[in-house]
């Protein structure tokens, strides 16, 4: 068998399952962009007959989900924000001072990244409750660090830890303090570490949904995760084109983030995820 | 600021940058770690947290005939292991595809890894879509080819629910096999193959004795951070069946959270959530222990 030939056979398996994969989200754009008698048809087409966007036009202007979406904006910005700097920090701390404990602290947020989110939930509504923080964003932001935390301290940490300790070295003996050296010599060297774990931080908190149903009971708080659900099951007739236009809008950060930075995203299971 | 830490050195520079990690993951994770475990201890009414000390009787009551822990582990066991294995073998397959010379290759790696990025909202909507009695793809498809006669319920009927949940499983997660396995393919030298084909290796050869040697740390690391995952998932499982048909699907994180907040038995939902934690350490300790005994 010709190599051209062989490239030509695999390329055409491989696509095909690929295609199979994709296969039910390319049924969610279709759906979405379909009519309402079309979505109900007892013959169904593959692609829509008339593409219509009535359902993203009624999406944006009947329903609650501009509001859930400003909250999920809100909730995954801020715990980005909050679990970047520390786990920056942290991380840093991790791997490059010794002192007694490090070891331990290691371990533990290994151990942390394992716990099953249920086991927390319980504690964490008592503790929402009695903070008086029970149904506000804050709530969330604080419940997404705990599994959030532990993920993004040990993929940082892999990454500063690939970095040669040399440069910095030169940077303190040219007169830098520690902290001086960490952000004019480390943070640049680990930048794409730093961006890999954001773009993960974002996802994760983006797409949580437990926390959510747990914590926050209130339309003004929802994130679209919970706040999609609640639209499924309040309608009398699922309106299943409206709510696939919702999955496609609850997308597109990811759409973006796969598109333009999916690099970023491999390189953070190459550093942390796997090679631990 | 700077001179300042420079005069605190390393000694107390380093405590001090991981100071509020340790802080934050102590109110977030250590507190109700211990709060689960303590909480596991009494009878609480949720809706008013009126509680009453029960000492073990949680545990007597989860564990024993009328309890539903048992039931739960089996479920929850299965679950994992058929998503699991069908996330391995699909995951390396896949990898093993995508490591080749591929049209438009760096597009086909990136739309496989959707599936795992992607909202389970939006993943179980999409599939509850698919499952639809009337109007669902699936449903569909299979009549109009005549391997169904008349609609399936697919979510509403076993085994067809717990088979639709360990499918969509499977479909969910195995792109985490396919990068993590993908990411040492590429780093196995092409001079291996050329020597095992100079000895005249077959394909599958050539995979058993060259391939699968090398990935085989990665597998393992692979294998165990998903059957945690698996074994804890809740979104999934929850939203695609919410545990039925009556408890047909509903694996111990489901039974924790109908616990806590749907027969309002917190003390209880407690007990559930320990049990189910010291079930997976069990199985972890088990699992070192294999790999211990193997090399």
């Amino acid at each position: 068998m010709s190599p051209r030939l062989a490239r030509t056979g695999w390329s055409l398996l491989a696509w095909s399952l690929i295609l199979l994969v994709a296969g039910p989200l390319l049924w969610m754009v279709a759906t979405s962009l379909k009519s309402e008698d079309e979505v109900f048809s007892l013959e169904p087409t593959l692609l829509p007959v008339e593409p219509t966007l009535e359902h993203y036009a009624v999406l944006l202007t009947e329903t609650a989900f501009p509001a859930y979406f400003a909250n999920s904006v809100v909730i995954a910005t801020a715990t980005t924000t909050v679990v970047v700097v520390l786990a920056v920090l942290g991380a840093f701390s991790l791997a490059r001072f010794r002192y007694r404990g490090r070891e331990a602290i290691a371990s533990a947020v290994l151990l942390c990244y394992m716990l099953p989110s249920v086991v927390l939930i319980i504690p964490l509504y008592l503790l929402m409750v009695r903070l008086g923080l029970a149904n506000t964003i804050a709530s969330l932001v604080i419940a997404y660090t705990s599994f959030a935390l532990p993920y993004a301290l040990w993929l940082l940490r892999t990454f500063m830890a690939a970095v040669p300790v040399e440069i910095e070295q030169a940077a303190l003996i040219d007169g830098a303090s520690r902290m001086g050296a960490f952000f004019d010599v480390l943070l640049p060297q680990v930048l794409p570490g730093i961006i890999s774990t954001a773009l993960f931080t974002f996802i994760l908190a983006w797409n949580e949904f437990l926390f959510a149903l747990v914590l926050v009971n209130a339309d003004d708080v929802r994130p679209l995760t919970t706040g999609v659900m609640t639209m499924l099951v309040s309608g009398f007739n699922i309106e299943w084109s409206l709510l696939m236009a919702a999955s496609v809008m609850m997308s597109v950060p990811l759409i973006i983030i796969l598109a333009f930075l999916q690099g970023h995203l491999v390189r953070g299971f190459g550093a942390g995820a796997v090679k631990g | 600021m700077r001179p300042a830490l420079h005069h605190l050195g390393d000694r107390s520079l380093g405590p001090l940058l991981i100071a509020p990690v340790v802080l934050v993951l102590g109110t977030v994770i250590a507190y109700p770690l211990f709060a689960a475990i303590a909480l596991s201890a009494f009878a609480v009414d949720t809706p008013t947290l009126r509680s009453r000390f029960v000492g073990l009787g949680n545990y007597a009551e989860l564990l024993g005939a009328d309890g539903r822990f048992w039931p739960a582990l089996g479920v929850t066991l299965v679950w994992t292991a058929a998503t699991l294995a069908l996330q391995i073998v699909i995951g390396v397959a896949m990898a093993l595809l995508l490591n080749r010379d591929l049209w438009l290759r760096s597009l086909a790696r990136s739309l496989v890894l959707f599936p795992y990025f992607v909202s389970t909202v939006v993943a179980v909507l999409v599939w509850r879509w698919l499952f639809n009695d009337m109007f669902g793809l699936a449903n569909q498809l299979l009549m109009k080819i005549g391997v169904i006669a008349a609609p399936l319920d697919w979510l509403g009927t076993m085994p067809s629910a717990l088979l639709s949940v360990i499918v969509v499983g499977a479909w969910k997660f195995f792109p985490f096999v396919v990068i993590a396995v993908l990411a040492r393919l590429q780093t196995i030298p092409e001079s291996l193959y050329d020597a095992a084909r100079l000895d005249g290796a077959g394909a599958w050869s050539r995979f058993r004795d060259v391939t699968l040697p090398q990935i085989g740390e990665v597998l393992g690391i692979v294998v165990l951070l998903r059957a945690i995952w698996d074994f804890k998932e809740f979104d999934l499982v929850y939203l695609l069946t919410g545990g039925g048909p009556v408890d047909a699907t509903r694996t111990l994180p489901l039974i924790v959270y109908q616990e806590a907040f749907g027969l309002n038995r917190m003390g209880m939902a407690a007990a559930y959530a320990v049990a189910m934690m010291i079930t997976m350490l069990g199985f972890f300790l088990l699992y070192r222990l294999a790999v211990r005994g193997r090399t």
